[in-house]
């Protein structure tokens, strides 16, 4: 039995009993078990901010379900990283929680390294070739999802072309089954592609690290990361698109007049259909729309966050806006080129301080090796959370629609409420139903029911908050993803433990990494919920459990961010780099020690965030 | 040859004439590093000083020299002392020490300029500065007669017990070794310290680490107090490490008491003793002068009260580091490209859990 260092073990959690049954919403795996309690004690397992904030439901855990299969294999069975393996989930109370699953033995080390060496070096190699075909293939299977038919209805009589001149053989009913699979299907397989080369990509900037940190012991995270960051980044296409088109826009006063305009983003593009300048536009619209418009409004893991695609009101409010500001002659894109510059230039100043020449050459090799590969951490991020998972969205609907349409739920959203192995049940139900002929009852009251009762469980989740960590604290924490993507580090397990007893209203001071450097001071604004980022005001520090680049918008607001969860290669940390707005991640505590209005000095040099004031 | 020159027109390329001390201060105003004001009494000086008739008389004293015996160490040193005071310099030196101390009082518009006066040893031929001995160093010197008196007293440093000594048992002659002197503006500082252009815990060279407390440099090189310490990064300037110590103590000059120890004030005791802008800029000029010597250095700093910022941060002393420049400087990395490496951290254990 492990040492008892603070944090309860999984068993141990009390549910309110608001969320009796949450269990049921969950695969049986995913739940915390007897039969593999001691193996769950000797882990630690933390909740995952980053990517469930809110309590989860069932089906948006297919991403999840996905990335812990994609993930832990890649490091396990494919690129065989020798000291790590795994990172694997468990459902607590409606909250995701995740462990780095504890290293091999040595002689599975041994066994690994040499199918690591083969593969590893040779992926970064010929990485700018393998990014292409990568990039190929990821769009070939988001096209053939995009591409499943999901029948909007299930017809009275199959139409006759289905019979002449050979009768099909298979029907509506076998299609709706299909299409679900193959949508999961597209899923599951577009999160293996996810994980093509991120972990080498995350390995690599531990390489890097590592170097930097022998040659300049004392250099900070921020500055290394910083050091790698790229400039060019897909992730923040959709952005520029949004630069170009207003620019194009100011540039013809009558468009500008219509984008500037009160009207609903569908009233303003009818307007624009009516004059060729108007038309001109929309045509550069139309190019950018797909794929740059396939941008979740949040971070692209939540069915509620929707995407600018479907909520047109989003680019179109950003659009007037930036005419706005070019109108007032200010510079609304990123300078790409000053970026990059700069970054040179920091290369440059530290690799003259290296004292031997070995020594620089070692420091370029890496250096040349990280900046191949890790364009894939800041790449696929766009194709795979957004555009990706936009499509998924999308057919989902129809799904939910089809289902709403028959009466099997209430609301098209409802869908959600079912994990993804439920699905084809409720689906089967339907479309059994409909083939037994006229006057044959479904489960739909039962489908309804349930839902009604999903839906109290998330609510009265929303409103527990649970505990940072359960099991055993680790002594080191070292598993890439954990380190990099969670900021789970050693010291941070030992700021949570402290942090487990207590007081909120007695905390002064909150500690994470020093994601961004500078210092400001301001209101704070706390955002727990996504759908809350609409009411950030100029000039306040967003604090939320973590953050993603589509808000970039909000960013060019903000004086300073601080987050609960985040390393410094999180994305709230390459934002608020990329903005030059001081931010301090992985605080662990931030949300729920501060408070909408407190004034804070927020230290992006030390990771420092001070209480000046309570509000 | 000239008794006196003004700093900026001896660096090291009159290193006999200035001494080590005072050609650096050459060197750095070459480089544009802010240093106040002065000038070196040359060594011709000294010579000339000595030549004038001590000179026999100091052979005389240490001609049965027992590098042994302390206690006749001690006096011998002490009877070369009182012979330096009570020997008046030559006519020519004090007239020239005079004009260029009235030209540095004019700079500041007061009669007589508060000065440094310290000890520059001619070091260029020896190993160590042990042959030198123990270099004095007067502050807050005021009036030409005072200067007259500490320039003196500052060549008798030459002949400090334990550099006698040294010399004798190395069989160094004692003719061979010189002193120049240095006069400078005195400083009056708000805050003062050291700093290096590495850091001294682990090597690190992207980091300048300054020490500082209140008053004179005086407490934070002698150990006095527990100085602030700032850790900077050179190339981005973030402050990595700020340590603000409770500083006790501090060394003011007070008029007519001279340089004395007094207690910080409560609601200083506690406050960092610099101001951001003053560290950035501490920074800068620190890499500035690694920067024109190519090699790390350990500097003392000052800050003026009466002069506003930027011109109040003064470089009173630049030399090279030497704990970690000594050290055999092999490839951190040993010599492995990214692979090897990577093989390395690929192998080596992570540890989660227990």
């Amino acid at each position: 039995m492990a040492e008892r260092k603070g944090f309860p073990m999984p068993l141990e959690v009390e549910y309110p009993k608001e969320l009796e049954g949450w269990e049921e919403m969950y695969p049986p795996h995913y739940l915390f078990s007897e039969e593999r309690r001691e193996w769950e004690e000797k882990h630690f397992w933390y909740h995952d901010k980053i990517h469930a904030p809110d309590p989860m439901y069932p089906l948006d855990l297919i991403f999840h379900e996905a990335w812990q299969i994609a993930l832990s294999q890649y490091t396990t069975r494919v690129f065989c990283i020798p000291p790590a393996q795994g990172v694997a989930q468990r459902m607590v109370g409606c909250y995701m929680y995740i462990t780095p699953v504890a290293p091999p033995s040595q002689e599975l080390m041994k066994e690994k390294a040499e199918l690591f060496q083969k593969r590893v070096f040779y992926v970064f190699d010929h990485y700018d070739a393998l990014w292409g075909l990568w990039l190929k293939k990821f769009r070939a299977l988001g096209e053939e999802m995009a591409n499943i038919k999901v029948p909007s209805e299930l017809p009275k009589f199959e139409p006759d072309d289905t019979v002449f001149p050979e009768p099909r053989g298979y029907y509506t009913s076998y299609e709706v089954i299909d299409a679900w699979d193959r949508l999961v299907n597209a899923m599951i397989k577009g999160w293996q592609y996810h994980f093509q080369y991120l972990n080498l990509a995350y390995l690599a900037y531990l390489l890097f690290a590592d170097t930097c940190r022998k040659l300049f012991p004392g250099i900070s995270e921020s500055t290394i990361g910083k050091l790698v960051a790229g400039a060019y980044v897909q992730m923040f296409r959709p952005e520029e698109e949004l630069c170009r088109l207003a620019r194009l826009a100011a540039a013809v006063p009558e468009v500008a007049r219509i984008i500037k305009s009160d009207l609903s983003p569908e009233e303003k593009i009818e307007n624009l259909k009516k004059t060729g300048e108007g038309r001109n536009w929309l045509v550069e619209y139309e190019k950018a729309k797909d794929p740059w418009f396939y941008v979740s409004c949040g971070s692209g893991w939540f069915h509620y966050e929707g995407s600018w695609i479907n909520k047109l009101e989003v680019p179109f409010g950003y659009l007037k806006s930036y005419v706005e500001r070019v109108e007032k002659g200010e510079r609304i894109e990123r300078d790409l080129a000053g970026i990059d510059k700069q970054r040179a230039e920091l290369v440059e100043e530290y690799r003259k301080l290296i004292k031997t020449d070995e020594d620089r050459k070692s420091f370029d090799d890496t250096y040349k090796a990280v900046r191949t590969i890790y364009k894939y951490a800041e790449d696929h991020l766009f194709w795979v959370e957004h555009w990706f998972h936009t499509i998924w969205f999308e057919k989902v609907r129809e799904f939910g629609s089809l289902l709403v349409k028959y009466g099997m739920l209430k609301e098209i959203d409802d869908i959600y409420l079912f994990n993804r192995f439920e699905v084809p049940i409720i689906l089967e139900d339907l479309v059994t139903t409909w083939a037994l002929g006229e006057g044959v009852p479904s489960r739909a009251s039962y489908w309804q029911a349930k839902a009604e009762k999903r839906k109290k469980i998330l609510e009265a989740a929303k409103k527990w908050t649970p505990i940072p960590a359960l099991g055993t604290p680790p002594e080191e924490v070292s598993e890439p993803f954990t380190v990099m993507l969670w900021g789970i580090t050693t010291e941070k397990v030992n700021e949570w433990l402290k942090g487990v007893t207590v007081v909120p209203t007695e905390v002064t001071e909150i500690k994470g990494f020093a994601a961004s450097a500078g210092v400001a001071e301001g209101k704070v604004r706390v955002v727990k919920l996504l759908e809350e980022i609409t009411q950030v005001e100029p000039g306040e520090i967003l604090v939320c459990p973590t953050t993603n680049p589509a808000w970039a918008p909000v960013f060019t607001k903000i004086k300073a961010s601080v987050t609960d969860i985040g390393g410094l290669t999180s994305h709230a940390a390459i934002v608020c780099r990329e903005y030059g707005i001081p931010s301090v991640t992985g605080t662990g505590i931030a949300t729920s020690v501060l408070k909408t209005g407190d004034i804070v000095q927020v230290d992006g040099n030390t990771g420092i965030v001070k209480i000046l004031k309570r509000a | 040859m000239p008794y006196v020159l003004w700093f900026e027109e001896g660096g090291k390329e009159a290193l006999r004439l200035v001494g080590g001390k005072n050609g650096s201060l050459g060197e750095l105003i070459k480089a544009g590093i802010p240093v106040p004001p002065g000038f070196s009494v040359t060594t011709e000086a000294y010579l000339e000083f000595i030549g004038g008739g001590i000179k026999g008389e100091i052979e005389r004293i240490l001609s049965d020299l027992d590098p042994q015996d302390v206690s006749s160490l001690e006096r011998k040193s002490s009877q070369i002392r009182d012979l330096f005071s009570q020997t008046p310099l030559p006519e020519r030196i004090v007239d020239e020490i005079g004009t260029n101390y009235k030209r540095l009082s004019e700079m500041f518009k007061v009669s007589d300029v508060p000065v440094a006066v310290r000890s520059s040893a001619t070091a260029e031929d020896l190993p160590t500065a042990s042959f030198a001995g123990q270099q004095d160093t007067f502050l807050w010197v005021h009036g030409i007669e005072d200067v007259l008196e500490k320039v003196k007293l500052c060549m008798a440093s030459l002949f400090g017990p334990r550099a006698i000594a040294y010399r004798s048992k190395m069989g160094f002659p004692h003719e061979k070794v010189l002193i120049s002197v240095g006069v400078q503006k005195m400083v009056n500082a708000k805050c003062a310290g050291v700093m290096f252009t590495l850091n001294p815990l682990n090597g690190d060279p992207s980091k300048v680490v300054i020490e500082g407390s209140w008053g004179l440099g005086e407490t934070v090189v002698s150990g006095m107090v527990n100085p602030d310490k700032f850790v900077v990064d050179k190339v981005v300037y973030d402050i990595d490490e700020r340590t603000i110590s409770t500083k006790t103590v501090q060394c003011v000059y007070e008029p007519g008491k001279g340089v004395i120890h007094c207690e910080v004030s409560e609601d200083q005791k506690k406050s960092p003793c610099l101001e951001e802008k003053e560290i950035i800029e501490l920074v800068k000029i620190a890499k500035k002068i690694e920067n024109y010597y190519g090699c790390p250095q350990d500097i003392e700093w000052a800050i003026d009260r009466d002069t506003p910022f930027p011109s109040n941060i003064f470089i009173l002393q630049s030399r090279p580091e030497t704990v970690w420049s000594q050290k055999e400087k092999g490839p951190l990395l040993g010599k492995k490209t990214a692979y090897e490496l990577l093989m390395e951290k690929a192998l080596s254990p992570i540890r989660i859990g227990r």
